[in-house]
């Protein structure tokens, strides 16, 4: 009967259908795999929050439960709703600016296991600051992550996860693109560029987003 | 085995609601509540008390016992003993109950009005005269729906008893014959409760998260407290130890004359364990978690967005007794991604140069440079009933650094955060 080790059973085959390993950010052309950290770096109005919200926007609407840690109290949940996040299924922890907070909190959220994905948002922190983080917690978080459903993912002005994360961007803005003339315009879209640093001799990604004006 | 339904129907059925549910509770389990009064379950009791007039006989001295005046009546349907419960008079304990039911008067049936006066006019008055006419010349006058009718004289309802009595707690309370004041003692007294009362929550084959313990003291005062865990369970030793510890923090002022203690049932919860079931906390485990998140960053600073129908600067606000529930949502948004707004958390106070009322070079504390291009000026405020519009926003891109959203408000500028 040895050789019948080599079929799964019905219950691993259950299992492992539950969740699919990969997440599809279509919008950008990206793979994210699940149980692994994700980084997203860039500098002021690089896009970088646009699109973590299109990545929250596509599980909360499946109904998984996704957290966001939000280290300096800056997310919006207004352009979240309006990037299509199911507030609902969101869980939103405000940490006042604390980074020690913030990192406890996605540690107790990574020990939680079943959220979708955990959105460490470190934007607003100094780059001195976060250089002051120890190595070993972006190691932690990925050997507390593998084997679960659930994705970490980090934004911040630089990156910083290291060697810890299975995919990491350096997120630029290209250019801004304004709708009308003289005093009369309108933020319209920015054009981005994506550039992973793990895949060192790949092609950058291009893509761009777009500004909704319609009301909350 | 054929089933027997009892109905008893009350003059005032809300004042007597908790002695109706009480009496039919020493009957049947499956009991639904109406609202002139109970309808239960009685098949298979002709085994114990014996034929439907001993049941109903049975049923009248408990109502007798409690002083409550109403009519009770058992059939074979749910609609008979319904019927027979609120149509008949006093309990003819020797009269079939066949023979009650076919001299029902029409009116007491669900019939229009119309055709009431018509059987009426037609010298039809019980239900006796009405099961003379052919049941397809009645279904051909009055239509389909009059099957329903006809179902019900002939007791065939389709109607089914639907439980709707639903326990939401179980309770222990004990009067002590001499005053507690050692710590030990009440403890024993406990367990000996809780030993009762988690048999009567496993009894309902139900769990408990939540007790609620009250020690009456004397002089008709009272100590409670609230024990709950963050799982449903019935471990005893578990329970005693949290109470154990919640009592030895804040013990009663004085000796204790009487223990009440409540469980609340915890609700069942459905599980879909499936090949599409998308990943969720354990519900356990999230409650764990956001607790544990609250003691870390405080009370407040944890929950669920909720947005305000406001046009306010920030038209949000935190939902901290909220935890997410994981509700599939379907709506067609677009798949396009968006610019998504950040907050400078202060806002960053600015220096801004205008000419001509063009703004032309922005001074920040983290960089100075020139304003490429803007749009607005808006007008940010709401409230404009009591106050007026105080601030002003512009959409500015400054060169070489990113695009913000610029505030000003009481004559100072600021950055209010910035488009990402």
């Amino acid at each position: 009967m040895s050789h019948l080790s080599l079929i799964k059973t019905l219950n691993f085959l259950k299992e492992e259908r539950k969740h699919s390993d990969e997440i599809l950010l279509e919008s950008a052309g990206l793979v994210l795999t699940r149980g692994t950290v994700a980084e997203m770096a860039g500098g002021a109005s690089s896009g970088k929050t646009s699109l973590m919200l299109s990545l929250l926007s596509k599980l909360t609407r499946a109904g998984e439960i996704c957290a966001v840690v939000d280290t300096s109290n800056s997310f919006d949940p207004c352009t979240a709703f309006l990037a299509g996040v199911e507030l609902e299924n969101l869980l939103w922890i405000k940490c006042g600016g604390g980074i020690e907070k913030a990192f406890m909190a996605a540690d107790y959220l990574v020990q939680a296991k079943g959220f979708g994905a955990i959105w460490l948002n470190l934007s607003g922190i100094s780059k001195h600051e976060l250089r002051f983080v120890p190595k070993t917690y972006w190691y932690r978080y990925r050997t507390r992550i593998k084997e679960t459903p659930t994705i970490l993912l980090v934004t911040a002005e630089e990156p910083v996860t290291g060697s810890a994360s299975q995919k990491s961007f350096l997120v630029s803005r290209e250019r801004t693109v304004w709708s009308g003339k003289g005093r009369y315009k309108l933020l319209k879209e920015f054009h981005l560029n994506l550039h992973s640093r793990k895949e060192f001799y790949g092609e950058p990604i291009l893509t761009k987003i777009e500004f909704d004006y319609t009301d909350v | 085995m054929s089933k027997l339904y009892a109905c008893i129907i009350s003059g005032d059925a809300k004042k007597d609601e908790a002695v109706l549910l009480s009496i039919a509770r020493e009957f049947s389990f499956g009991i639904e509540m109406l609202e002139d009064g109970v309808l239960f379950d009685v098949s298979g009791l002709e085994n114990l008390i014996g034929n439907t007039k001993q049941i109903i006989r049975k049923i009248t001295r408990q109502l007798e016992i409690n002083y409550v005046s109403g009519n009770a009546a058992v059939a074979d349907t749910p609609d008979t003993a319904i019927l027979l419960a609120r149509c008949s008079g006093e309990p003819d304990f020797a009269a079939d109950t066949t023979d009650k039911f076919l001299q029902l008067r029409l009116r007491d049936l669900e019939i229009d009005h119309d055709a009431v006066n018509v059987f009426s006019d037609l010298g039809i008055h019980t239900i006796h005269d009405l099961q003379q006419i052919p049941r397809e010349e009645l279904i051909k006058r009055y239509g389909q729906e009059f099957k329903n009718v006809i179902d019900i004289i002939e007791q065939k309802g389709r109607r089914l008893l639907k439980p709707n009595v639903k326990e939401s707690q179980a309770s222990w309370n004990y009067q002590l014959d001499f005053p507690v004041d050692d710590f030990e003692q009440l403890i024993f007294i406990v367990n000996h409760g809780l030993d009762k009362l988690l048999a009567e929550v496993a009894y309902h084959a139900l769990s408990t998260e939540q007790l609620d313990i009250s020690f009456g003291l004397p002089k008709k005062l009272e100590k409670s407290y609230e024990v709950k865990t963050a799982f449903p369970t019935l471990e005893k030793t578990f329970w005693l130890k949290l109470i154990n510890l919640r009592i030895s923090l804040d013990p009663p002022e004085s000796e204790i004359v009487a223990i009440n203690i409540v469980s609340h049932f915890t609700k069942p919860r459905p599980t879909q364990k499936g090949l599409y079931a998308v990943s969720r906390p354990e519900p356990e485990s999230l409650l764990l978690t956001v607790n544990k998140l609250k003691k870390l960053v405080g009370e407040d600073n944890v929950g669920v967005a909720v947005l305000r129908n406001q046009r306010l600067a920030e038209a949000f606000t935190l939902d901290a007794e909220k935890i997410p529930k994981g509700k599939e949502c379907i709506n067609l948004r677009s798949e396009n991604s968006l610019i998504a707004f950040s907050y400078f958390n202060p806002p960053l106070p600015a220096e801004v140069y205008v000419e001509d009322k063009r703004l032309i070079f922005i001074k920040t504390p983290d960089f100075n440079a020139r304003v490429e291009k803007y749009s607005g000026v808006w007008k940010g405020n709401s409230h404009w009933w009591n106050t007026p519009w105080e601030t002003w926003e512009w959409d500015i891109e400054v060169e070489n650094k990113g695009v913000y959203r610029l505030r000003k408000m009481d004559g100072k500028w600021f950055l209010a955060g910035e488009y990402d």
